[in-house]
């Protein structure tokens, strides 16, 4: 009996080793043999639920390439996106029903900068990856050596800060700048990227933060136009920033008015426009996503496929909102990446994609932006285009500049 | 830096009356339910909120006065229907509970706005002219003052209410002793949904003034809650005209304290809201307008 | 919450010792951290129930003693490098001084004044936290150590079980009886001899002590704390979660918690395309999880009055 029962241990772990040994390993979790899960957490519900967006337009395009690709190497992409209510500490309950229960191969397209923040050592300690996170915190791409599983795509606030600075530098070297921004990190980048492309050409004069759950900003415009300021740096996301343009217009103020990439959608300057109209002409801002509802690209091939892929896939949404154009550029990216990341996908081969992209054809950006990373540049967008709202519509000014982070 | 110069500070105070009138008319709502039915009503905000987005639809297929009246009478309507719907069932039992519900409420018109009209912000049309005006280099609009105007019409106009209408009367009656009215053959549960009837009515004109300034969104009253309840508060929680000397006081201090204090600046103005709630309530509980209550053994 | 269900129910809760062993041999990994975050609400509704069950003080702003319990935990760990689950009484301590020092102007402010004042409290908390930013983190917010589900369950448990008997024992007692006995008519109390102003205050820094130690265990289960995680929403969970456990004792409260996570989970499930969806639905369980106790609670009265009346047995507990 004794003897048996070795003989058959034995066997057993003769066995095991020779399956190990031919290096039969089992698959990247979320990786079956028709289809691949990703997943993500947006909030889909509370005070930032407009940003869900991301997540619509995102699922639209990938239910398309299923349809009309077959997925990516004949997998279709399954994509998953949980509310996290825009508060991190749902984000980390989230993200980990994601990844041990939904069991998702990536987690792709996560939005919030706390809330990324609060899951990155989660997930670089699990190495999965975090590709392509909604956020311009610049810490997404700066800090890879400790969290080499992470990575961003929208151009840092710091960058955009930056293009203000460096264009006011050209422009208007002597300016008398008054920030209006929100008291968080999005808020601070930005002021931060500022005063690194002024580099001493133009004095910030005054600037005022707001609690992102305040009600209006109007006192704090007020005392901004106190300080007889030439410049109007907007730095406040779509709400405020039109109340912030209402205000100065009201008090007669006249400032070269810039607004953030983030309130710079169509839409919401069509609502500033109709209210502070001489403010809203000749305003700046920066933009690397094609806008759905700008006559100049009424045309384009890209948008009347934006178009399309919104009607089929994503019936109820609103079509005018510039988040869906974002989403669809990022999750063509996700496409591509992951069809270099081997057959079957491997995570590891997904961060090694995601780290040598040079894909200058993505026709949901701005011409001639190119997503561009290597190891040791995590910054897929690092280029943008100064614009300037004339006509009811946003006008290219000069050539493409660098965002780099 | 201070910038002390007369025409900012008068800026700032007259921002302040215009911020405090839109506190002012969402106080007036609190202060009518309070009065009529004892209660808080934690969800005046988010009702306030959805009837505004109603009005904002009825706005695409017709003009502004025949929208806002018919989301007034909408409002009203929807008032009486919640109290004898939600509240009805725990009228009789603890003041937490009945908080409790309201708080359900909000929830349910907070999702429901979401729901129906989406979470982008949208602009909402006023009646009163926004163009600027400028007196002494201090800017305002008429807006501003059409605000404080309405507010002080509907106070009037509610005085008259309680003071010289059968109706008014025996909503006090009811409000203030609900087993003796009954007596009298007043049908209390029916004052009851009156009194949440023209609280929502109030509400939805609070929305429809602080939406062009504030700019609609789901979530636009919940800052605008707290502001109202210390104003309301300050006033005196069961005085109309004290909720409208409250609100602009409240918001004249809340916007010099914010714009002159770096301590607070812009990050601190909820708890601003806090400390007043709070200094009110323990050395002044009747407010200033409004009247002490006798605790009975 | 008139009775406890006096021995009957640690009995129950005896009994579900072993079944907490046995869980996470049965359930999948994810669904331990699920139920740790299950043992964070009970614990803060424990204490709420304390305050407001037993001593009759509403309280809309524990959200504001987890935040502090929070981040005294954060701020040790992060800081400080203490080792986290020694900082658990430490939070609790910190909170519980706050509440004692919340509880004084209570004492001047009833049922509907004091709802409005933490009402305000629980708006305030973010802008707070982020106003002392050095300590705090701002909004970026500050990190603890990660661990795994099982750890987090066992911990959170562990803490839990020791919390439930500290207030059955709490409450069993004198100072039980002079809780209720506040409740009931503080007129009546006061002149039956009882310190009503340390009655109550104490009240508020025990229920404080237990919303801290369970904003502790909140930022260690979440390994990360920030002033987003401690909306006004959170402290109206935490009463909704009382509501909807307040059958009678302590025990039930455990269904409340239960209540707060699930009903979050699965109303987000339902809708993914629509805003507000989840909202709404959470807010229709909440009245009728209202409308539903109201309705059973004078059953449950009116069976405890029965069995009281059956005899001297039944009189052991009032």
């Amino acid at each position: 009996m004794r003897a048996l029962a070795t003989t058959v241990g034995a066997l057993a772990c003769a066995l095991a080793l020779a399956v190990g040994a031919t290096g039969a390993t089992k698959a990247d979790p979320g990786v079956g043999a028709t289809t691949i899960k990703i997943g993500g957490t947006v909030p889909l519900s509370g005070v930032a639920s407009a940003y869900r967006a991301v997540a619509v337009g995102a699922a639209a395009y990938f239910k398309y390439w299923n349809d009309t690709n077959g997925g990516v190497n004949k997998r279709k992409i399954e994509y998953v996106y949980l509310d996290d209510a825009y508060d991190p500490s749902k984000t980390v309950e989230q993200t980990r029903r994601l990844i041990q229960e939904e069991q998702v191969f990536a987690v792709f397209n996560s939005l919030g900068t706390e809330h990324n923040l609060a899951v990155r050592p989660l997930l670089n300690q699990a190495k999965v990856p975090q590709v392509f996170v909604a956020s311009g915190a610049l810490s997404f791409g700066r800090d890879y050596r400790s969290n080499p599983w992470t990575i961003g795509f929208l151009p840092t606030y710091v960058a955009e800060g930056t293009i203000y600075g460096k264009y006011l530098r050209a422009t208007k070297p002597k300016s008398k700048i008054a920030v209006l921004y929100q008291d968080d990190d999005y808020g601070k980048e930005l002021i931060r990227g500022l005063k690194k492309g002024l580099a001493g050409r133009g004095r910030i004069v005054a600037q005022q933060g707001y609690d992102v759950a305040a009600s209006d900003v109007n006192s704090q415009v007020a005392r901004l136009k106190s300080s007889r300021a030439n410049v109007f740096m907007v730095f406040a996301t779509p709400k405020f920033a039109i109340q912030a343009f209402i205000q100065a217009n009201k008090l007669g103020w006249r400032p070269q008015m810039f607004v953030n990439q983030v309130s710079s959608a169509s839409n919401v300057m069509k609502i500033i426009q109709s209210s502070a109209a001489p403010l809203a002409s000749n305003a700046l801002s920066i933009g690397f996503v094609k806008d759905p509802t700008d006559p100049r690209f009424k045309k384009d091939p890209a948008i009347k496929l934006y178009n399309r892929v919104m009607a089929k896939y994503a019936p109820g949404a609103d079509v005018k909102d510039v988040y869906h154009v974002y989403a669809m550029a990022v999750a063509r990216e996700f496409i591509n990446a992951l069809a270099h990341a081997g057959n079957p996908p491997t995570r590891a081969a997904l961060m090694r994609a995601v780290t040598h992209m040079n894909d200058k054809k993505n026709p949901f950006l701005y011409p001639g932006v190119t997503v561009k990373t290597t190891p040791q540049a995590r910054f897929p967008i690092s280029q943008a285009q100064v614009i300037r709202w004339r006509g009811g519509h946003w006008n290219a000014v000069g050539k493409l500049v660098s965002a780099r982070g | 830096m201070l910038f002390f110069s007369g025409a900012d500070f008068a800026q700032q105070v007259v921002s302040g009356l215009s911020s405090g009138g839109v506190y002012a008319s969402l106080a007036l709502a609190i202060v009518i339910i309070y009065r009529s039915t004892g209660v808080v009503n934690f969800a005046q905000g988010e009702m306030a909120t959805f009837a505004t987005f109603i009005a904002w639809s009825l706005m695409n297929h017709m003009s502004y006065w025949p929208a806002f009246a018919l989301t007034c009478l909408i409002a009203f309507a929807g008032g009486v229907v919640v109290e004898r719907v939600v509240i009805r069932p725990v009228e009789g039992t603890s003041v937490l509970t009945i908080v409790i519900v309201t708080l359900g409420l909000a929830l349910v018109f907070n999702g429901a706005s979401s729901w129906i009209w989406g979470a982008q912000v949208k602009s909402f049309d006023s009646p009163f002219s926004t163009r600027p005006i400028h007196v002494a280099g201090v800017a305002f609009s008429i807006q501003d003052i059409g605000i404080i105007v309405v507010s002080l019409l509907l106070v009037f106009a509610l005085w008259l209410f309680f003071q010289f209408t059968k109706v008014g009367l025996a909503l006090r009656a009811a409000a203030v002793n609900p087993a003796e009215s009954r007596f009298v053959g007043i049908r209390v549960g029916w004052m009851l949904a009156l009194g949440w009837g023209i609280a929502a009515m109030l509400g939805a004109v609070a929305g429809m003034m602080a939406a062009p300034v504030v700019f609609l969104d789901p979530n636009m009253m919940l800052p605008i809650l707290l502001y109202a309840f210390a104003a309301a508060v300050l006033g005196g929680l069961d005085s109309p005209l004290g909720a409208v000397v409250g609100g602009l006081l409240f918001g004249v201090v809340l916007n010099l304290v914010s714009a002159y204090s770096d301590f607070v600046g812009g990050t601190l103005k909820l708890p601003v809201g806090l400390v007043v709630i709070l200094l009110v309530l323990l050395f002044r509980p009747q407010g200033l307008l409004g009247h002490t209550s006798v605790r009975k053994v | 919450m008139r009775r406890l269900g006096g021995l009957w129910e640690l009995i129950v809760a005896a009994a579900l010792v072993p079944v907490a062993f046995l869980v996470p041999h049965l359930v999948g990994d994810f669904r331990l951290f699920q139920l740790a975050t299950v043992a964070v609400y009970f614990v803060a509704i424990l204490g709420l129930a304390i305050l407001t069950g037993w001593s009759g003080q509403i309280s809309l702003g524990h959200g504001a003693f987890m935040a502090i319990g929070a981040y005294t935990s954060a701020i040790l760990v992060f800081h400080h490098q203490w080792t986290d689950w020694l900082t658990i009484p430490v939070a609790g301590v910190v909170a519980g001084v706050a509440g004692l020092l919340m509880g004084i102007p209570a004492l001047r402010l009833s049922g509907l004044y004091l709802a409005l004042v933490t009402f305000a409290l629980a708006v305030s908390v973010p802008s707070l936290i982020k106003k002392w930013e050095s300590q705090t983190g701002g909004s970026s917010g500050l990190f603890l150590n990660l661990h795994s589900n099982a750890w987090l369950y066992r911990t959170t448990w562990i803490v839990a079980a020791i919390l439930y008997v500290a207030a059955w024992l709490m409450l069993r007692g004198k100072f039980g009886r002079a809780l209720r006995a506040v409740r009931d008519s503080e007129i009546a109390a006061a002149s039956s001899g009882i310190n009503l102003a340390l009655v109550k205050t104490v009240a508020f820094g025990i229920s404080a002590f237990y919303a801290g130690v369970a904003g502790s265990l909140l930022a260690i289960t979440a390994a990360y704390v920030n002033p987003n995680s401690f909306p006004v929403t959170l402290s109206i969970y935490l009463l909704v979660g009382l509501v909807v456990g307040s059958l009678g004792g302590l025990l039930p409260l455990l269904l409340g918690a239960a209540f707060i996570e699930y009903v979050q989970v699965y109303a987000s499930k339902l809708a993914p395309e629509k805003p507000g969806l989840p909202t709404l639905v959470f807010g229709a369980a909440l009245i009728l999880a209202v409308f539903a106790v109201s309705a059973i609670r004078p059953l449950v009265d009116r069976w405890h009055t029965v069995r009281e009346q059956r005899g001297p047995a039944a009189v052991e507990e009032t």
